[in-house]
């Protein structure tokens, strides 16, 4: 049997492994002269709190966990299937965030975090208990009607970056001239709730550039979307009848698909695709549920500190909340990690929380290199509830000239290499 | 006379306003940096306006929220928050190194 003292000692090992690029080398008992905060999940959320947590409170041990060395962002990933980028500009690392801000960072993959005992369980079997923890797993997709595991490489989601941005760019450019794009758009609620209308359009770009007879259909599982109006109006006069929007009362009800023949049945017809690009419904990341966060498919959180509803000590951000009314952005989850990190730091001194705290979001979408709308809006969190502020936010105008469209378009470019240094450098 | 009194008030108002909280200015200021950069030092054409004078900040920020100046974004933004807390973002930013 493998006593209690033996277990630690391959903790402490194994764990100041994963912390040798660092130079200090942490216990995996909890340091005693002061808090440890695990941060569980590098991307939009769990970057930006790993390092505001810093900024704040430099003397706390932050401790990022996350699978890969190298994040992929969602946010431009459409200008990379559309070959307007390549995969290394939308490509972050972690280095910045060891060196300058003093962030242990380790690259695994994160089992559970136990509540009970306030420890992180690793898969390889290491627990890293803490004060306080962080929670940014983002989102799963839901598998059902035929689109299983494995079926991502025959019609690929594109909807987590990396790989699959990679995968679907090359099948656009195997496709032939006349062929067709279809898109299936996913049920409410979802991540970047315009990202499928910006990828068509910017597809459609593409498409018009390279291979002008082709067409895209979106099968979409809802009768109305985010920022339509402009959508719709930047396709009659960018792509004409390019792109047909199919929503869910009128033809675009998916019953089954076939992944591997591109066909997607519908109650009308049997659609034959080209390209499929099948983005399914979706819930929090396996994490949250592994973790006892979830309550159906999302996590429950108090408003003004992102805390869980269900355990104690864990906050959670990003995609996997529920956090209406803010939507499932890169923005919120960006700005979610920083009031969860102000609110942790008032926490872990004794002090009142920010009452009541405000958040903001803006959403970007291109639909040309040149041709940029946006979404805004401010929110304060209430205990019932984050509430947008009413005279604030609001869309792009209908309408506008071209000047304002490519302004629109350069700020989103600004916004991008900004928000990215936000979080990574 | 009550004329000159209410700009004489007005005036007041404007000099006596808010003191500044750091922690008020720090919250309301998070979210700023998304588009303008951590602690508004920004990298790209959106305006760099860490260290920016506290009081021409507070008046773009008033000018955006009443609709005097039009971008096409910030007016969305600026109508967000009440006068003292554009205030404090200001405070905040003016007190960043630059
Ligand atoms: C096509 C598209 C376009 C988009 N465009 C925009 C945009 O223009 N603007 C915008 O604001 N948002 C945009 N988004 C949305 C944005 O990508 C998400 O809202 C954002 O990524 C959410 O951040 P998050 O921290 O919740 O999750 P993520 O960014 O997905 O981060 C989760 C991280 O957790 C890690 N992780 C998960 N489980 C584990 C585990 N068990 N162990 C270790 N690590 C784990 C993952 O590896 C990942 O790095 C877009 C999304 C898409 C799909």
């Amino acid at each position: 049997m493998i006593n209690r003292r033996h277990f630690n000692k391959i903790l402490v090992g194994s764990v100041a492994l994963s912390f040798a690029a660092c130079s200090s080398i942490t216990n995996v008992s909890l340091p005693k002269d002061r808090k440890r905060v695990i941060v569980v999940g590098g991307g939009f959320g769990g970057a930006t709190a790993a390092k505001y947590l810093k900024k704040f409170s430099p003397e706390t041990e932050v401790i990022l966990i996350e699978q890969n060395k190298e994040y992929y962002t969602c946010p431009f990933g459409n200008t990379v299937i559309a070959g307007i980028n390549d995969i290394d500009y939308i490509k972050h690392d972690y280095k910045i965030l060891e060196s300058k801000y003093k962030v242990k960072v380790i690259h695994e993959k994160v089992k559970k975090l136990d509540g009970a005992t306030n420890s992180v369980i690793l898969e390889n079997g290491d627990k890293i208990p803490y004060h306080k923890a962080i929670v940014s797993p983002g989102i799963d997709f839901k598998y059902e009607k035929g689109y299983v595991k494995g079926s991502e490489q025959f019609a690929p989601h594109a909807y987590k970056a990396g790989a699959q941005t990679t995968l679907l760019r090359e099948q656009l450019e195997g496709m032939q001239d006349g062929g067709t794009y279809v898109m299936v758009a996913p049920a409410n609620p979802f991540r970047c709730p315009p990202g499928p209308y910006e990828r068509v359009s910017l597809v459609a770009h593409y498409l018009k550039t390279h291979k002008p007879n082709s067409k895209i259909i979106i099968l979409d599982q809802k009768n109305s979307f985010s920022k339509q109006g402009l959508f719709q109006e930047g396709w009659e006069n960018l792509y004409r009848d390019m792109i047909e929007w199919r929503s869910v009362e009128f033809g675009g009800k998916v019953l089954s698909v076939d992944p591997k023949r591109k066909e997607v049945t519908t109650e009308d017809e049997v659609v034959k695709a080209d390209v499929l690009n099948y983005i399914p419904a979706q819930k929090a990341g396996q994490l949250a549920f592994d973790s006892g966060l979830t309550k159906g498919d999302w996590c429950p959180i108090n408003t003004k500190t992102f805390e869980s509803k269900l355990v104690k000590n864990i906050h959670v951000i990003g995609d996997a909340t529920i956090a209406r009314s803010m939507p499932k952005s890169g923005f919120s989850a960006n700005s979610q990690g920083k009031v969860a990190a102000l609110q942790i730091t008032r926490l872990l001194k004794n002090k009142p929380v920010v009452n009541p705290p405000k958040l903001a979001n803006t959403c970007y979408s291109l639909i040309a290199p040149n041709y940029g709308i946006t979404v805004a809006a401010v929110y304060e969190a209430h205990e019932d509830g984050i509430k947008a502020i009413p005279e604030a936010g609001g869309l792009s105008p209908m309408g506008a000239d071209p000047s304002f469209r490519a302004l629109e378009a350069e700020y989103a470019v600004g916004w991008y290499q900004n928000q990215t240094a936000d979080m990574f450098r | 006379m009550k004329k000159l009194l209410l700009v004489l008030f007005c005036l007041c108002n404007f000099m006596y306003a808010v003191e500044y909280d750091a922690l008020q200015g720090k919250m309301l200021s998070l979210s700023c940096a998304s588009c303008h950069g951590t602690d508004g030092k920004s990298i790209t054409i959106t305006p760099y306006i860490a260290g920016m004078s506290k009081t021409v900040m507070y008046q773009t920020l008033l000018a955006y929220k009443n609709g005097e100046k039009t971008g096409t974004m910030m007016q969305k933004h600026a109508k967000g928050f009440t006068d003292a807390e554009l205030e404090q973002i200001s405070y905040y930013f003016s007190k960043v190194e630059r």
